[in-house]
């Protein structure tokens, strides 16, 4: 379990192993894509080995497509939901990155 | 208060767990997996993430809401659990901790057993 602000075990600075990437983003915003069309977006104040996570002043964006009956077009729809602090099992969660920077 | 089986009390040190259990007597709302929202004061949480909660608004994926005096949640079917504004986590990681370190090492000064206790030559 590691946590910002306050180390719970003794942690090396180099990288090790692809958890230590995620630690080098604690205190950060990241960007995290769940299951089901889920992502969310916040700052990272603590995570485990399952990837359970509490992220503070999060963006959760849900994502649905429909499909016109009569075109067959698709329709992508996402809704938004702000949450400002959250704990997320870890289960659901498929990627974790930097937030992406719209250039 | 603490768990009484050390294999739960390893499994809820080193994850975290440990913050929902210091959750206890908040009310707060669970997201589950399957779409619908319980929100409800805590009674317990377990090492697996298994929640208890009292006085329950359950909200199912169509909106539709329904009062329940108890729930029992499995770890497996939650999604998030949302922590109240107030809380002070690393406060509350904290505590729990102790509360664990105390339970493992009780009875340590009168010659009692100490759990996993480093062997010394």
């Amino acid at each position: 379990m590691k946590t910002g602000r306050f180390e719970q075990q003794p942690t090396t600075n180099t990288v090790e192993e692809p958890l230590d990437l995620i630690r080098l983003s604690l205190d950060e915003r990241i960007y995290v894509k769940m299951r089901n069309d889920r992502e969310l977006r916040g700052r990272l104040h603590a995570y485990d080995q399952h990837l359970n996570m509490i992220l503070g002043d999060v963006e959760e964006t849900v994502t649905t497509v429909e499909i016109d009956e009569e075109t067959y077009e698709e329709l992508y729809k996402s809704t938004k939901r702000n949450i400002p602090m959250l704990f997320v099992r870890g289960d659901g969660v498929v990627l974790v990155a930097p937030p992406l920077r719209v250039g | 208060m603490v768990v009484n089986s050390i294999r739960e009390r390893t499994i809820t040190e080193n994850s975290m767990v440990i913050l929902l259990q210091g959750l206890q007597g908040e009310v707060t709302t669970v997201d589950l997996r399957n779409e619908s929202t319980a929100r409800g004061r805590v009674v317990n949480v377990d090492a697996f993430m298994n929640v208890r909660l009292e006085d329950v608004l359950y909200r199912d994926r169509l909106g539709q809401l329904t009062q329940l005096q108890d729930l029992f949640i499995t770890g497996r079917n939650i999604r998030y659990v949302h922590i109240p504004d107030h809380m002070d986590i690393m406060k509350t990681i904290e505590s729990q901790l102790a509360k664990i370190h105390r339970v493992r090492n009780f009875g340590s000064e009168g010659g009692g057993r100490k759990e996993f206790a480093k062997k010394t030559k």
